[in-house]
C-alpha cells in the first residue's frame, strides 16, 4: 500500500505545487475589483472602475496597441527565422550543425541582464534605441532559439522517407518543403510562435533598457504605475495580459490539435 | 490502363558504392529489360536497398555508371529521374487524403485538375480504392496503404518502378494475395519493375529474372527455374529453396530433397546411398524425412504423402535413390 499512498502524496504535492506556482499570478483578479484608489485586497465590495479607467486612458491603450504589435511582428519574425533555421540544421545534420545549434540557442542561456545590456550598447550606433524596429529585432533574437527548439522536436519525429517520396515523385526542394515538411511540423511550429508571443508580450528587462518614450509597452507602463503611485489600474492590466495570454495559448492548442487530428483520421 | 513506355530498361555497369572504407555493393553490373520484373533477393545487408537507392538517386554511385536506354542517369537529381518507388513502410503522406496522395506526381508536374482527377480515378480503379478516395492513410489497413503507395508510383507512369520488401509489413495470408495483384498489375501497365526482397517465395513466384546478392555481389542471375535448377554454388542453392549437398569424385552436387526416391526395403540394386531414419515430420502435403546416411551424413528428403501410404518410422532402415539429372554439379564457393 506504500506505492498508493505514494501516488497520492505525489497527486497532493502536484496541486499545492500547481497553486504555489500560479497564486501570485491570480492575486491581481481580486486586487483589480477593488472599489478603493490604491492597490488592496476588496472587502465584500467589488467595482469595475479600474477596468474601465485601464480601456478609457489614452496611455493604456496606447500600450496595449504597441505591446500587440511588438509581440505579434516579433512571432512572425521568430517562427520563420527560427523554422528555417531548424530545417537547416535537420537537413545538414552533422557534428558542426550540433555547434551551430549550440550556439544558436546561447541567447537562451545567457541571462537577460547581459542580452539587455549589449542590445542597449549594440543599438546606439545603430539608431535602434527607443523604436519598433529596435524592439522588435531584440525580441526576436531572444525568441527564435525557443521556435529552433519547438520545431526541432517536431523534426525529429518526422520520418525522412516522406521527403524522399517527395522528391521521387518529382517534387523540387521548395514544393517539398511546402507540401511536405511543413504541414508535418506544424505542431511545432504553433508552439514555437506561441512561445514567441508571450516571450515578447511580457518582456520587461530589456525594454527598459532599450526603450525611453516613443515606444511604452505594456509591462513597462505597469512597472511605473507600481513605482510611482499604487494605482490599482495595474492590476487590472495585468488581468488583462493574462487573459491575452491565455487566450493566445488556447487558440494555438486548438490550432494545432486540429492538424494533429487532420492527420490521424 | 497506363499507356506503354517508349523506355525503361536499364543498365548497370561495374556500379559500387562505399560507406567509409566498407563496400555496401561491390563491382555490380546488370541489364534489366524493359518492361520485365527483376527481383533482387538476398539476406538482410546483402546490399538490395542500397542498389535500388543508387537507381533511385538518393545515393551518390561510388564508381562505376547507371544509364537508363543507355543514357547516363548518375548526375539527373532523383526529382528527375521520374522512376516511381513504393518504400519500405510506404512513406505516403499523413495529412494528405488518398486521392492527394495519389495525385501528387501530377501536381507538382502542375497538370490540369481534370487530367489529374481522371487519372486518379484510374489508378483508384486499378488498385481497386474507389470507395476509399477520401479517406487519410492513418484510416486504412496495411494491405490498402500498400495500395495507395502503388498507386501513387504508378500514377505518373514512370519507366521504371523501383519496390523495396512492399510487403515486409504485411502478415503472410495478405501477402500471397498482395503478391498475385501486384503480377497481375505488373501484367497490366507494362512498367519494368525492380523488386527487392529478402523471402525467397516471393521471389519465385513473382519474378521474370532475380539476382541472387550476396556481400554486395552478384551470386547468380536467372530466371526463378533456372535458379532453382540449376543453381552454380551452395549459396543459391541453400538460399532458394532447400537442398542437399552431396560429395563425389572430389565434386559437390546439389540434390533438392523433392528429387530423392526413399526406399524402405533395404540393399535395393539401385540404392545410391542407404541409412536409417531419423525422423518424419508431416506437413500435410508432404513430409519430410531426415535420414542419417551410411556415410555419415545428413540427407533431408521430401516425400508425397498422397502416393507414398506406408508408414515410415524412425529408426527404419531405407535406400536412396535418385536420377542422375537430379543432382547438380556446383562450383566451389
Ligand atoms: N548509410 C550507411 N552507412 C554505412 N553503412 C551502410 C549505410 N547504409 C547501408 N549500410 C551497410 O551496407 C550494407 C548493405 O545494406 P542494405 O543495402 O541496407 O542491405 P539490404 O537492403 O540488402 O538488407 C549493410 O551492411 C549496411 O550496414
Ligand atoms: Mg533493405
Amino acid at each position: 500500500m506504500t506505492s498508493g499512498l505514494f501516488s497520492k502524496f505525489n497527486r497532493v504535492g502536484a496541486w499545492v505545487l500547481l497553486l504555489f506556482l500560479v497564486t501570485p499570478a491570480l492575486i491581481a483578479i481580486p486586487v483589480s475589483l477593488t472599489p478603493k484608489r490604491f492597490l488592496s485586497m476588496p472587502k465584500g465590495e467589488f467595482s469595475l472602475r479600474h477596468f474601465e479607467k485601464l480601456f478609457t486612458s489614452e496611455e493604456w491603450l496606447s500600450s496595449f496597441f504597441q505591446s500587440g504589435v511588438i509581440a505579434v511582428s516579433t512571432s512572425a519574425l521568430a517562427t520563420v527565422l527560427g523554422t528555417l533555421c531548424a530545417i537547416g540544421l535537420w537537413r545538414v545534420s552533422s557534428r558542426y550543425s550540433e555547434l551551430v545549434r549550440a550556439f544558436l540557442l546561447l541567447p537562451l542561456i545567457i541571462p537577460q541582464i547581459i542580452s539587455a545590456m549589449a542590445f542597449y550598447r549594440l543599438w546606439i550606433p545603430l539608431g535602434l534605441l527607443d523604436s519598433y524596429a529596435g524592439l522588435i529585432l531584440a525580441h526576436t533574437i531572444l525568441a527564435a532559439p525557443m521556435v529552433l527548439i519547438t520545431v526541432s522536436a517536431s523534426l525529429a519525429t518526422f520520418d525522412p522517407k516522406l521527403e524522399q517520396a517527395s522528391k521521387n515523385l518529382g517534387a523540387s526542394n521548395w514544393t517539398t518543403m511546402r507540401r511536405v515538411i511543413l504541414p508535418s511540423i506544424k505542431p511545432g511550429v504553433f508552439a514555437g510562435a506561441l512561445f514567441a508571443f508571450i516571450l515578447s508580450w511580457d518582456e520587461i528587462v530589456v525594454t527598459l533598457f532599450i526603450s525611453k518614450f516613443s515606444v511604452y509597452t505594456l509591462p513597462r507602463r505597469m512597472w511605473n504605475g507600481i513605482r510611482e503611485n499604487t494605482d490599482p489600474t495595474v492590476a487590472a492590466a495585468a488581468v488583462v495580459l493574462i487573459a491575452i495570454t491565455v487566450i493566445a495559448f488556447v487558440i494555438t492548442s486548438i490550432m494545432s490539435r486540429r492538424s494533429a487530428k487532420s492527420q490521424a483520421q | 490502363m497506363a499507356e506503354p513506355n517508349q523506355t525503361g530498361s536499364l543498365q548497370v555497369r561495374n556500379v559500387s558504392k562505399l560507406f567509409g572504407t566498407f563496400k555496401a555493393v561491390n563491382d555490380i553490373s546488370l541489364d534489366i529489360r524493359k518492361g520485365e520484373f527483376l527481383t533482387l533477393l538476398g539476406p538482410s545487408g546483402s546490399g538490395k536497398t542500397t542498389l535500388l537507392m543508387m537507381i533511385a538517386g538518393f545515393l551518390d554511385i561510388s564508381e562505376g555508371d547507371i544509364a537508363l536506354d543507355e543514357a547516363s542517369i548518375a548526375n539527373v537529381p532523383a526529382e528527375k529521374r521520374n522512376f516511381g518507388m513504393v518504400f519500405q513502410g510506404y512513406a505516403l503522406f499523413p495529412h494528405m487524403t488518398v486521392r492527394d496522395n495519389i495525385g501528387y506526381a501530377l501536381s507538382v508536374r502542375k497538370r490540369p485538375a481534370a487530367e489529374i482527377t481522371a487519372r486518379v480515378d484510374e489508378m483508384l480503379e486499378l488498385v481497386q480504392l474507389q470507395e476509399f478516395a477520401d479517406r487519410k492513410p492513418a484510416q486504412l489497413s496495411g494491405g490498402q496503404q500498400q495500395r495507395v503507395a502503388l498507386a501513387r508510383a504508378l500514377c505518373f507512369a514512370p519507366p521504371v518502378l523501383l519496390l523495396d520488401e512492399p510487403l515486409g509489413a504485411l502478415d503472410k495470408k495478405l501477402r500471397v494475395e498482395v503478391q498475385e495483384q501486384l503480377k497481375d498489375i505488373h501484367r497490366r501497365v507494362g512498367t519494368t519493375f525492380i523488386y527487392v526482397t529478402h523471402d525467397q517465395e516471393e521471389a519465385l513466384s513473382m519474378s521474370d529474372r532475380i539476382v541472387i546478392m550476396r556481400d554486395g555481389a552478384i551470386e547468380q542471375v536467372g530466371t526463378p527455374k533456372e535458379l532453382y535448377e540449376r543453381p552454380i554454388n551452395q549459396f543459391t542453392a541453400g538460399f532458394l529453396g532447400k537442398s542437399n549437398f552431396i560429395q563425389h569424385n572430389g565434386k559437390t552436387f546439389a540434390l533438392r530433397p523433392e528429387k530423392i526416391d526413399l526406399r524402405a526395403s533395404a540393399s535395393h540394386p539401385d540404392a545410391r546411398l542407404s541409412g536409417t531414419v531419423r525422423s518424419v515430420t508431416y506437413f500435410g502435403s508432404m513430409q519430410r524425412v531426415i535420414v542419417d546416411a551410411s556415410d555419415g551424413t545428413e540427407i533431408e528428403v521430401d516425400i508425397d504423402v498422397w502416393r507414398n501410404s506406408e508408414t515410415l518410422r524412425e529408426g527404419d532402415a531405407v535406400d536412396l535413390l535418385w536420377t542422375d539429372d537430379a543432382a547438380v554439379e556446383l562450383q566451389m564457393g
